[in-house]
């Protein structure tokens, strides 16, 4: 009875999160040009609105927000992950986003949390 | 007594996690050049001899463990992490690694269960 959820399993909501991900996105460089200056700011941005939207889903998970950002240019580069978990509870979604001048590759853990 | 060896025996030790990583992309990429072809493998690789290794340690963590894979030729990149978890028990470590045509950043995340 006291326990949060006494026998119901919860798992995580990759298509929620990849919206909500998807927003945080749009709102801090939709439409804006690569520019060097500011790029620790964006991806310092991004993860921390991300993982503020996430918690305040209330869920009993911890969280892992990555968020990659490069510049149009030609070069090449791959991104790969792996996991060790509780395939049942835990999940990830990563999202993949562009404009003109660059990449956003944002991925997001969530490992539930067994207390 | 016992309290205390648990906890040292349970803890995210980031230098042995650095040199399991270290180690992991040296056999993997090593000197060999940038070829889109066999990046796929590389990223691949990397990731789940990784994780393997990390596995062996037999401690009670749940892993997540990232590659990035960049070739050299001048654009910018920038990564960022966030993480809502438990700061006595949880911990991460990033390696940068590169050679004359390829960067290769690891990062990996442990969860105590």
């Amino acid at each position: 009875m006291e326990e949060y959820n006494s026998g119901e399993e919860v798992s995580f909501n990759a298509d929620e999160a990849s919206v909500s991900v998807k927003e945080c996105i749009e709102g801090i460089i939709g439409g804006i040009d690569y520019n060097q200056n500011k790029v620790n700011q964006w991806t310092a941005s991004i993860v921390e609105h991300s993982l503020t939207q996430l918690v305040k889903q209330g869920r009993p998970f911890k969280f892992i927000v990555n968020c990659a950002i490069m510049q149009k240019s030609g070069a090449g580069l791959h991104t790969a992950n792996s996991c060790y978990w509780d395939t049942a509870t835990d999940g990830s979604c990563t999202v993949r986003w562009e404009n003109r001048t660059m990449y956003c590759v944002v991925s997001v853990f969530a490992v539930a949390v067994t207390c | 007594m016992d309290e205390f060896q648990s906890s040292e025996e349970t803890a995210f030790v980031v230098d042995d996690i650095t040199t399991i990583i270290k180690d992991t992309v040296e056999t993997t990429i090593g000197s060999s050049a940038y070829q889109q072809n066999r990046i796929n493998q590389w990223t691949s690789s990397v990731v789940e001899t990784s994780l393997n290794q990390l596995s062996k340690l037999g401690k009670p963590f749940k892993y997540i463990v990232t590659c990035i894979i960049l070739q050299k030729n001048g654009a910018g990149l920038h990564t960022a992490s966030s993480c809502f978890w438990d700061n006595t028990m949880d911990g991460s470590c990033t390696v940068r690694w590169e050679n004359k045509t390829t960067y290769c950043i690891v990062s990996v995340f442990g969860l105590a269960v």
